[in-house]
């Protein structure tokens, strides 16, 4: 197993800008998700890498080997071993499943134990004989990881694999999927615009925005302390207040909250405040630090999402989730305290006034 | 099928793959030749002669005849296949299941033969009306075929939202579905014009003097070959604009469908009174354009079976035009490989217009084409050549050239690139792959587009007349030759033969019309054939 490390890597297609110096390295053996809004140029990062598509500028390297510097080193995607799993699975329609596994593997004697040891890693072991229209699509994208993890290969790439299945089934092929990849030890790189995909499924996740990696952080450090305001909007709801900072609190319209990342100067500012819908909790008029009414409420099963309006000042409406066991009329009123510690980001100096008013 | 979303190039590639441009390059000039060698023909008859044959009261007629005959021709299959299209496809004419079937089989029947049972029933008719019917029962499903699949695939939703919004039956009718139909009616008659531009033997037959026929005679009974030239120019002149005018007004149509749901199946109208009418017309239809000619050539072979008919030669022909039929869809075919591979895995403004070029072939008859390759080899070869069966190949291929091209292209850009690039990644070169994936994945269009070029061959007339070696009889030159001696009954057996080896795959290749809409001419006509094969060899989408 080798790195993959892809430094100041660019890309155009014709005026438009995709990639615009991406760095980026994948330790060996680990599972990074590459989370981008769709357009954002994650798919041609994903095609630089396996060798489908040549960067105007910069490098990629696996471990030691240079296999791209945009210039006169080019390794065809053929010597690369990097195994790829497109959208849809892309399994060779004329082919069995057995030979769409055993498609990269020499013809000797080991090739159809080897295929029928991947089927089985992949929970498949009855269906060598099948053709590809005969299987789920869960099926598909399992027989294309058995096919490509086949050679034994440096890196798999998977491109939204998921993205075409239906949402009762996604959830399984992705566990079974992480399982299998976990199992051999691969080094993984998913490319997915579902955030809640690159969360649950990754070591660390990369935002791609606007053609650069905005953050690389764990997913915990992404979703609980994100770079700035439109990456925490991307990777979840959330409530941006408009407040003041001094001494590690902030001073909001929710109360005075505890902050636990703030990158602005030491003495303090005016802060934009970011608070999860999850970390409000709703309770009686008396408890909390402010009151509302219900303007709305969004039963989701699993949980509800509920929007308390605050004030009649035209302020936007609270998003808070709550667990959903019992239903709360419109109108009802609710007070809202703050669990835990808020991110906040400097918008201006003390005492100035904040660009918003 | 698994589906794969996106690309259909090489975008990784930034400079052409030299051998398959090269190949690409050799084989379009090599279809373009016809086209040169009627320029060097003319520059060598010189301006002054040619202006004194082109202005001439003789070509002056011959154009209007032909001209008006194209134009009624075009106009009236028009009428016929669209009207027979909508009653096929969207009504509830009874038998209409059968009626699709019924109504295609005329387009594998040759013109000459269809212009040929007419005459044998009335022995009489002839002139332009004579050609008018001839040339429209024999060719209107070249309109019927493209109308009949926009408006299978075409949104019924659209008729839905169209007489919620208050538009009667009628105006929604002519809005809405003629205006869904309307590129497929107009490549339809595009090809109707080209066909009947090309066309010799039907109005031989009929006594009705066109261009084509007064080159032939022009050539082969008068050798004047300056003034075969000349008519040969105005002749692909005329192909050309219509070529060109197809051109212009493709960029402009679009049918779109926004979203990708599934097509509801769409619920026919009910004809109510009109019904028996209805069943009535398109039962009369049938009569006319498959009825009579299959009738009048049974009938032939039974009066004539008492005149000595020599089966041997029936058989020698039958095998000399497979073999001759085989061997065109296999050049043709592979001629078509790399310039199908180039266009879509790298459609570079260049190799597209490289791509299109081959296309103009379409403008040049089969007669132009052999008298052409006559000039050539009898000017600068001695004769080497001439009347040999691999020159008559090679025609044929030119010839059939843009149907080849046309399948082969369609299955290519079928096949998703994201297959080959799979198939890299594990490991394998890019010629293997081509072997491995892409070529399997192409041969239901491979298949087609030999099977169309075998048909057509097979079918041919004209070239064949021209340029088969003087001891090689294929069915076309049998038939030819015993019609011309009047003949009839000896002469139906042949026509028979053709009508068998053309209908049965025609039957085939309509059945499993393609549900392509927008695509409406040539195009249309063999993308779906290739979407037949590909169903018939049980590989559904």
């Amino acid at each position: 197993m080798k790195d993959l490390r892809i430094s100041g890597v660019a890309k155009s297609f014709g005026p438009q800008r995709v990639l615009r110096g991406v760095d980026l390295a994948v330790p060996h053996g680990s599972f990074t998700a590459i989370l981008g809004a769709s357009g954002s140029g994650k798919t041609t990062l994903l095609r630089i890498v396996a060798g489908f598509e040549r960067p105007d500028e910069g490098e990629v390297s696996l471990g030691d080997e240079l296999v791209d510097d945009a210039a006169s080193t080019f390794v065809p995607s053929e010597r690369r071993r990097i195994g790829y799993v497109p959208q849809e699975g892309a399994l060779f329609p004329h082919l069995s499943v057995g030979r769409n596994v055993g498609f990269g593997l020499a013809r000797d004697a080991g090739r159809a134990a080897r295929v029928d040891e991947l089927l089985e890693l992949v929970g498949l072991s009855g269906y060598r004989r099948r053709y590809p229209h005969q299987l789920s699509g869960g099926q598909q994208q399992r027989v294309a990881l058995a096919r490509a993890l086949a050679i034994e290969p440096e890196i798999v790439l998977l491109d939204e694999p998921f993205s075409s299945l239906d949402a009762s089934m996604r959830a399984a092929v992705r566990a079974d999927v992480l399982g299998v990849l976990r199992t051999s030890g691969t080094t993984s790189i998913l490319v997915t615009h579902d955030q809640d995909e690159a969360l649950s499924m990754a070591d660390q996740v990369a935002v791609l925005r606007h053609g650069v990696i905005a953050q690389l952080d764990t997913p915990s450090a992404l979703y609980g302390r994100p770079g700035d305001a439109e990456l925490a909007q991307f990777l979840g709801e959330s409530n941006l207040l408009e407040g003041e900072v001094r001494d590690g609190v902030a001073t909001t319209s929710l109360g005075r909250l505890p902050v636990g990342a703030w990158a602005g100067p030491s003495e303090g500012g005016r802060a934009r405040v970011m608070v999860r819908p999850e970390q409000i909790a709703l309770g009686d008029v008396a408890t909390g630090a402010l009151e509302g009414t219900v303007a709305s409420y969004e039963y989701f099963g699993h949980d509800a999402v509920v929007r308390v309006r605050t004030g009649p000042d035209g302020l936007p409406d609270l998003v808070v989730r709550v667990n959903g066991w019992t239903p709360l009329p419109l109108g009802h009123r609710v007070g809202l305290i703050v669990l835990g510690s808020v991110v906040a980001w400097p918008t201006g100096p003390l005492g100035a006034a904040s660009p918003s008013e | 099928m698994t589906g794969v979303a996106g690309t259909r190039v090489w975008p990784g590639h930034r400079r052409l793959p030299p051998l398959l441009t090269a190949a690409a390059v050799l084989v379009s000039v090599v279809v373009l030749l016809p086209l040169v060698f009627l320029v060097v023909q003319a520059v060598q008859v010189g301006w002054s002669q040619l202006h004194q044959l082109l202005f001439r009261h003789l070509t002056a007629m011959l154009v209007w005849h032909t001209v008006a005959l194209v134009v009624v021709v075009m106009l009236l299959c028009v009428v016929v296949g669209t009207l027979a299209a909508w009653f096929v496809e969207r009504t509830d004419l009874p038998c209409r299941r059968l009626f699709a079937i019924l109504v295609v089989i005329p387009l594998g029947i040759p013109d000459f033969v269809v212009s040929f049972g007419w005459r044998g029933v009335f022995p009489s008719i002839g002139g332009f009306w004579a050609a008018v019917l001839v040339m429209t029962l024999a060719v209107y499903p070249l309109v019927f075929l493209p109308v009949a699949a926009s408006l299978r695939a075409a949104d019924p939703a659209q008729e839905e939202v169209a007489r919620s919004l208050g538009l009667g039956r009628l105006r929604t009718f002519w809005t809405v579905t003629v205006g869904q139909a309307r590129m497929a009616i107009f490549g339809g008659a595009i090809l109707v014009g080209l066909v009947v531009l090309a066309e010799f033997g039907a109005f031989e037959i009929l006594g009705y003097q066109t261009l084509t026929t007064e080159i032939y005679s022009e050539f082969q009974v008068g050798f004047n070959e300056p003034a075969a030239c000349a008519l040969s120019l105005i002749l692909v002149l005329l192909g050309g604009l219509l070529l060109a005018s197809e051109d212009t007004v493709r960029g402009r149509g679009r049918t779109s469908r926004v979203g990708a749901g599934a097509a509801r199946p769409i619920r026919p109208v009910a004809l109510g009174r009109a019904r028996l009418p209805a069943l009535a017309g398109a039962a009369l239809l049938v009569m006319l354009a498959l009825g009579v000619p299959v009738g009048a050539i049974i009938y032939l072979i039974i009066q004539g079976g008492n005149s000595t008919l020599p089966p041997a030669s029936l058989l020698i022909a039958t095998v000399n035009t497979f073999g001759y039929a085989a061997a065109a869809g296999v050049v043709a075919t592979v001629a078509a490989l790399p310039i199908a591979l180039l266009s879509v895995r790298f459609p570079r403004r260049r190799v597209i217009a490289l791509q299109r070029t081959n296309m103009l072939v379409l403008a040049v008859p089969g007669l132009v084409i052999a008298l052409s390759f006559t000039y050539v080899t009898e000017q600068f070869l001695q004769g080497r050549f001439y009347q040999t069966s691999p020159l008559l190949v090679l025609a044929y291929a030119i010839m059939f050239f843009p149907l080849a091209l046309v399948s082969v292209r369609a299955a290519v850009a079928r096949s998703p690139v994201g297959l080959e690039e799979v198939g890299r990644s594990l490991g394998v070169r890019r010629r293997s792959v081509l072997w491995r994936v892409t070529l399997p994945l192409i041969a239901p269009g491979l298949g087609a587009a030999f099977a169309l070029v075998f048909l057509e061959t097979a079918t041919e007339l004209t070239a064949t007349l021209v340029l088969h070696p003087t001891n090689v009889e294929t069915l076309a030159t049998q038939f030819w030759a015993y019609q011309e001696n009047l003949s009839y009954g000896q002469a139906a057996p042949y026509a028979g033969v053709m009508v068998l080896i053309a209908a049965v795959p025609g039957y085939v290749l309509g059945r499993w019309f393609d549900r392509q809409p927008e695509r409406a001419t040539v195009p249309a006509a063999s993308v779906s054939a290739v979407r037949g094969f590909e169903l018939a060899a049980g590989k559904a989408a």
